[in-house]
């Protein structure tokens, strides 16, 4: 596939990317953030950027809007002769040659930044379910002694093979009606070549399916076109059940404690996931008894207390050792029974769960990912609120879960906040002079060169990345400490007299406060990461390898988090940085890929038991492993990788090679 | 009997080894003590705990941290296995005995082995249930051993809910008996309203609590010593 040079002013991100992609999916890639509110589809007029005309010899780049797809009818009409000249819409211009691009402010993405969008997936289509039009000749006299259901049946066994079927009894009910209503012409929608759960009038092609991930914190649907495999659109909000308590433990316990606790957590998440439902249809919202009627398959994916809640059982059991869950294997539940309201004899496809705290979330996350299809020894970390990890390749893999805490989500950090417009993400400190420079969501300026930041506090990529970069710039030792007697006012003492570090004057910020970083935050992202590495390095003890291939860094962060500072921090074991990725929702994906293709839904239920689940917590060197870990990056294990990684970069860090 | 110096040298060079976390100049501090006659209870108390009491002291201000915390204890095993077998009982006025255990349905021990250390060192006689330990053994426990204390551990808010019918089983079998509890999801509130005695939200305040022990229980000490001298 041929390449084209892509530069985003005044970002200055650059990069390749293949022929025939957008510019906004070029910027995604890359990184830039553009606006995009009506999720590509030509109408909101959000996403204008500017072409830049000629040679650029710094760039070594020639660029033009020659070098573009032509202008469509979609986009004359959003352009306004006050924008200028050389406006395209970035949703809508494919890249055929080298171009240079200014993102106005205006089109620069300001709203909560959703971590959870979805990518390009790269699957065979083969969904559960399919449309197939019939065309049946009007009934006479004649052939009287054939059933409306029989001449359906008869139908499609003759024309698309399809033998056996049943009918859902509450479409059955429907079938006479929308038989005489289109003529004798319809649409039958097959679940799983053995059940009709759809008869519609006429000929319809469109068949939709959602993708669903309930997260503790965020849950978000990924609508998409079953005949595609392309993503309509992707509506997210809030989980319902934070109010209950905010991480799985919490419900779990309220569940406990209250009659109608299980119940009324229940009632959230089914009715949040309504409202999920109706907002991500109204693009395509058809007739029907509901807005989401024209979804007539659905995969969802949660950590087992997340499943155990939506599905009403109870959760006490998974809540305390040994752990044990309702049920493991996956589930297919008519869409009425539990009340969402898709088409009601759709079939919700619940993924099974690994373990008691290995959830269908990590079984996403394993299917989109393959490492049983691989040789290389890969690494796969989950991070939201618990940290689940996978280790192994073809012959074996390990799963595990560690209590990380909500320290990468920002929680339980001074200055901590979600992923959106004014959290610090991006952060460098200069080693000798200890003054930092940073970037915040929603501006794509490193803070020195702006006039008003208006930083509000840290995401969690951004608390990783400070603390790299303090411990890189010796602020902080191997074991977390501050430093003392540092020639610099942004290391001082808090009002209780421990140390922190100014990362923002309050004149930076619009919360009119210095933002630090404490030493009580060093400590917080200490215990999650040595968790989360101590986890890591059982499993390899337990697989008797002593070196990984491949970490592939997932969830909460998406495809933001920095490899350089992970590795830094000590997150996993030392690793080559450039087989350092981050791939962002994987267990989004992982729905998305079991929506797109029934195999994988087979798959997982496979490696959801193949898989060998281990308790770390229990295990005798657990405790050793996790004081070692807490350490940055480690109090023994060697990192040569990120010994040579520093000296690239010139730093005079000693790190154990 | 070594000179006044000596002692203080030595005494100072164990609390140091437990700062520090060294093992071997913990393990030669406490083989000095018992060569140049040192009182054994002395070179525990007013060497290695003495350490252990500034440990404690850093990792309030948070200097140090967990992995400091549990290296300064294991600086501190390494002088107390040597010193131990040569301690003569001293009647202390009190028993100090404790059964600890982290509660049934949780499997996380880390905060707990750090009090329970901290009891060892103070001289108590600990009865360690380990951890996921049915309910009825912390009563069951009690009752055998006649302890005064009992240490209750939990890391996740449903193990904790446990908590509660321990104290009540306990209060029920036997009004005088202290109970602490402690553990991640544990507050003042909860110990207040379950009706424990005492409380400690982290290994933090644990160690806290158990450092308070330990100086009531010196006081106690030198109380004793006084009369008897």
């Amino acid at each position: 596939m041929k390449k084209h040079k892509v530069i985003f002013q005044p970002s200055g991100s650059r990069g390749e990317v293949e022929d025939g992609k957008t510019l906004l999916e070029a910027a995604q890639s890359l990184g830039v953030d553009i606006e995009g509110l009506c999720g590509n589809k030509k109408v909101c007029g959000k996403c204008k950027v500017r072409i830049e005309e000629g040679y650029f010899e710094k760039d070594n780049l020639e660029s033009g809007m020659s070098h573009l797809s032509p202008i469509i009818e979609d986009e004359i009409k959003h352009i306004k002769p006050e924008d200028g000249p050389g406006i395209r819409l970035a949703c809508t211009a494919e890249v055929h040659g080298d171009v240079k691009i200014f993102v106005p402010e205006r089109s620069r993405a300001g709203k909560q930044v959703v971590r959870k969008a979805a990518k390009e997936l790269s699957i065979a289509l083969d969904p559960a379910v399919r449309k197939y039009n019939i065309d049946l000749a009007a009934p006479t006299l004649h052939d009287m002694t054939t059933g409306d259901y029989e001449r359906v049946l008869k139908f499609l066994e003759e024309d698309y093979g399809l033998k056996g079927l049943t009918f859902d009894f509450v479409v059955l009910k429907s079938l006479q009606d929308v038989l005489r209503q289109g003529n004798w012409k319809a649409t039958v929608t097959v679940w799983m070549d053995k059940e009709i759960i759809k008869v519609e009038p006429g000929f319809e092609e469109r068949c939709y399916g959602l993708a669903v991930d309930i997260g503790t914190t965020t849950c978000v649907g990924y609508l998409s076109d079953l005949i595609t495999g392309k993503v309509v659109n992707t509506e997210s909000m809030m989980n319902p059940q934070v109010p209950y308590g905010e991480d799985v433990m919490s419900r779990i316990t309220y569940a406990m404690t209250n009659d109608d606790g299980l119940d009324k957590m229940h009632r959230a998440i089914i009715d949040g996931l309504n409202e999920i439902i109706v907002k991500v249809v109204s693009e395509i919202r058809e007739d029907g008894p509901d807005p989401g009627f024209a979804i007539d398959d659905l995969t969802i994916v949660f950590n087992t207390a997340m499943h155990h809640i939506f599905l009403g059982f109870n959760p006490i059991y998974i809540g305390r050792s040994p752990f044990i869950p309702a049920v493991q294997n996956s589930l297919d539940i008519k869409a009425r029974d539990i009340g969402l309201k898709i088409n009601p004899s759709a079939y919700i496809h619940v993924l099974p769960i690994e373990a008691g705290f290995v959830g269908a979330d990590n079984v996403g996350v394993l299917i989109a990912e393959e490492q049983y299809k691989q040789d290389e020894m890969v690494l796969v970390i989950d991070i939201g609120t618990n940290g689940e990890l996978l280790l192994g390749n073809r012959d074996k893999i390990c799963s595990t879960s560690c209590a990380t805490g909500p320290a990468f989500e920002g929680a339980q950090i001074k200055f901590g906040m979600r992923a959106a417009p004014g959290a610090i993400e991006v952060v460098q400190i200069d080693p000798e002079t200890k003054e930092p420079k940073y970037k915040v969501i929603g501006k794509t300026d490193w803070h020195s060169h702006l006039k008003k930041v208006d930083a509000k506090g840290l995401c969690g990529s951004g608390i990783i990345e400070v603390v790299a970069e303090m411990f890189k710039a010796g602020i902080i030792d191997k074991s977390g400490r501050f430093a003392k007697d540092l020639d610099t006012p942004r290391v001082r003492k808090d009002v209780d007299g421990k140390p922190e570090y100014v990362l923002a004057w309050a004149e930076e910020t619009s919360i009119g406060t210095d933002i630090t970083i404490t030493q009580g935050d060093v400590r917080a992202l200490q215990l999650a990461k040595g968790a989360l590495y101590a986890g890591a390095k059982l499993m390899m003890n337990k697989l008797g390898v002593s070196k990984l291939d491949r970490v592939v860094l997932a969830g909460a962060f998406g495809s933001h988090i920095s490899t350089e500072a992970s590795l830094t921090l000590g997150m996993f074991p030392d690793c080559p940085i450039d087989m350092v990725y981050a791939v962002g929702n994987a267990a989004g994906d992982g729905a998305r890929m079991a929506l797109l293709n029934k195999g994988k839904r087979v798959e997982a239920n496979d490696k959801a038991r193949w898989v060998e689940f281990i308790e770390i917590a229990t295990d005798p060197t657990f405790e050793k492993e996790f004081m070692q870990a807490m350490h940055i990056p480690h109090m023994k294990d060697k990192f040569p990788n990120l010994k040579e990684l520093l000296q690239k970069s010139g730093s005079k860090l000693e790190i154990k090679g | 009997m070594a000179t006044e110096e000596k002692t203080k040298e030595i005494l100072a060079k164990l609390k140091e080894a437990v700062i520090q976390y060294d093992e071997d100049a913990s393990k030669e501090g406490a083989e000095e003590a018992l060569k140049e006659g040192l009182e054994p209870n002395d070179a525990i108390f007013n060497g290695l705990v003495s350490g252990m009491e500034e440990v404690g002291r850093l990792f309030e201000s948070q200097e140090y941290f967990v992995p400091e915390l549990l290296m300064c204890a294991d600086a501190l095993y390494v002088g107390l296995d040597i010193l131990k077998p040569h301690v003569t009982q001293l009647d202390l006025g009190v028993k100090g005995s404790v059964v600890i255990g982290t509660v049934e349905g949780d499997v996380h021990d880390i905060g707990k082995n750090i009090v329970k250390m901290m009891f060892d060192v103070a001289g108590f006689q600990v009865y360690d249930l380990g951890k996921d330990v049915p309910l009825d053994k912390f009563v069951e426990e009690q009752m055998k051993t006649d302890s005064d204390l009992v240490c209750l551990s939990a890391m996740m808010t449903t193990t904790m809910v446990g908590m509660k019918k321990v104290i009540d089983d306990l209060k029920a079998k036997n009004p005088d008996i202290k109970i602490m509890i402690g553990g991640a999801p544990v507050s003042a509130d909860i110990a207040d309203k379950w009706g424990a005695d005492g409380y400690s939200a982290d290994a933090n305040n644990a160690l806290k609590d158990a450092i308070n022990m330990i100086s009531s229980l010196k006081k106690l000490k030198e109380e004793a010593e006084k009369k008897k001298g």
